[in-house]
């Protein structure tokens, strides 16, 4: 369980986030918000990477304030919007290795790691391969296997959608799906309503650094969306002129009709 | 995250004609070279700090923020300058006006790129007889330094959550840790520069040889009074510094 406490966080005198409570877990969350609301700050939080100005962020009961990101990316996974952001190795192999290289694992449970990371989001067989010479959605699902291989409870994925052609986008939302089978707590920082109408069991909504909302996604998908910047699923709008009421996707939505 | 150097403000220096403050960095760079003597390179230091904030209503705080990144260097050189150099007290003098010297030139600049826009910048290079080419190189370079420096904390922070552990370990060791950090950053330097060149080429850069400019800028009667101004200062500088012998000592004997 990842808990936030009465969060607040400035930087360079702007207090960008005010008063966040929030407890996260064996789920996904989606994480919603105009640009600047303060999402990604919000997420930095869970690993570490920015402590709180005051509250308090508990990962599994350790305070982020006394441990290192080092220390905690044993628990939480951050995969960033651009996973070339990352890449340095030749090869996916080694790529992949480098993080439980540093958690200084053996040889032997390093390979072992690399082989079920890559699994995990598909791409065996890719051992080999540059990273760079990826296309999108492999390079997306390869950041993600990175940061896996850590074997992570938490995974926090930020736009891991963004600018993927569909089939791209759909290998990447079954690689989450499984992910979420697989017992992961997902935390999906995202634009697209659609992924989180899809994906999200619960939402949470920032504005200007503070909760506007934090709710099952059938309870987000009731509030007036124009009111907060974001767009309305086209599925939602169409189900509703079939007096279907909420479904979460194109088969629940035929077989709604269908009844 | 920075992303420009420029800060918008209604003061003297927003205002002068942008030949002017090129001139006026190059002669402030100049006498900084010039004099070696503590006791004239820290209140000059101090002038072109208090200019900044009296002429160009830039904050204190405000200028010095963008010198933190020399501050590694300073250290470096207030700490060995008293190690090397006997008596101490004068060597640690030394090491903190050379310092100083340092992150006056750094200010300085800044305080061009703070007071001038990107395009009036160009124009001022530009006008002063630098090819365009040159002159937009030389302004991409530095509107660039924050973009990269916001990308390089992008990566370290991907980097660190993959369990990388920056300031632990021996020298050596810190180095071998850059490369994962170095690599990304010239791969997205790269990339960003093959795009702007793109960029460039689709709005018919280079298209013809002679350019003409949407917006012009003249020099005022204000213009010639302020590089009158620099000048006479410029003049009275050297003055002090080759006919009067002033603000150079001998440091090595």
């Amino acid at each position: 369980m990842i808990l936030v406490e009465n969060l607040h966080f400035a930087y360079n005198g702007r207090e960008v986030l005010r008063r966040v409570n929030l407890a996260f877990g064996e789920e996904i969350l989606a994480l919603v918000g105009p640009n600047g609301s303060g999402k990604t700050t919000l997420a930095k939080h869970f690993n570490g990477l920015l402590k709180p100005t005051r509250g308090r962020v508990l990962v599994d009961g350790l305070d982020t304030r006394r441990h290192t990101v080092a220390e905690l990316s044993r628990k939480v996974g951050y995969v960033f919007q651009n996973p070339e952001h990352m890449f340095f190795e030749e090869t996916v192999f080694k790529e992949v290795a480098f993080g439980p290289r540093n958690l200084g694992l053996s040889e032997e449970e390093i390979k072992e790691r690399v082989r079920w990371a890559l699994r995990a989001v598909n791409l065996e067989g890719f051992e080999e391969r540059t990273p760079y010479s990826l296309s999108g959605g492999e390079k997306q699902r390869l950041a993600i296997a990175c940061v896996l291989a850590m074997r992570p409870k938490y995974l926090i994925l930020d736009e891991p959608t963004t600018g993927l052609d569909l089939r791209a986008e759909r290998s990447v939302v079954e690689t989450i799906k499984s992910l979420r089978e697989s017992g992961h707590g997902i935390l999906l920082i995202t634009h697209d309503m659609d992924l989180v109408l899809e994906l999200a069991e619960r939402v949470v909504l920032l504005m200007e650094g503070e909760k506007a909302f934090d709710g099952p996604v059938d309870e987000f998908f009731k509030l007036n969306l124009d009111n907060y910047g974001l767009e309305r699923p086209e599925l939602l709008v169409l189900a509703e002129k079939l007096g279907v009421g909420f479904v979460r996707n194109f088969d629940e939505l035929l077989r709604g009709v269908g009844r | 995250m920075i992303y420009q150097f420029y800060v918008e403000r209604d003061s003297l220096l927003h205002s002068l004609d942008p030949r002017v403050k090129i001139i006026g960095t190059l002669i402030g760079i100049t006498s900084l070279m010039l004099f070696n003597d503590p006791k004239v390179l820290i209140p000059l230091f101090l002038l072109i700090l208090l200019s900044g904030r009296v002429l160009g209503r830039l904050g204190i705080g405000e200028q010095l923020r963008l010198l933190k990144p020399l501050l590694f260097i300073v250290l470096l050189t207030v700490a060995i300058w008293p190690l090397v150099y006997r008596p101490r007290l004068t060597g640690l003098l030394l090491g903190v006006s050379f310092s100083l010297r340092l992150l006056g030139f750094g200010l300085i600049t800044f305080q061009l790129l703070m007071t001038t826009r990107q395009r009036e910048l160009i124009l001022g290079f530009v006008k002063l007889g630098l090819p365009y080419e040159l002159g937009l190189t030389l302004t991409i370079a530095l509107r660039y330094i924050p973009t990269l420096y916001a990308i390089a904390n992008t990566i370290m922070d991907a980097q660190r959550s993959r369990g990388l552990e920056l300031d632990r370990g021996n020298f050596l060791e810190r180095i071998r840790k850059t490369v994962p950090i170095l690599i990304p950053l010239i791969v997205a330097a790269l990339k960003t520069a093959h795009e702007l060149s793109i960029a460039l080429e689709s709005r018919a850069f280079g298209a013809s040889k002679r350019r003409t400019f949407y917006r012009d800028i003249a020099m005022t009667k204000r213009d010639y009074l302020a590089l009158g101004v620099l000048m006479v200062c410029f003049a009275f500088l050297l003055y002090l510094r080759f006919v009067l012998g002033i603000g150079n000592i001998v440091i090595y004997r």
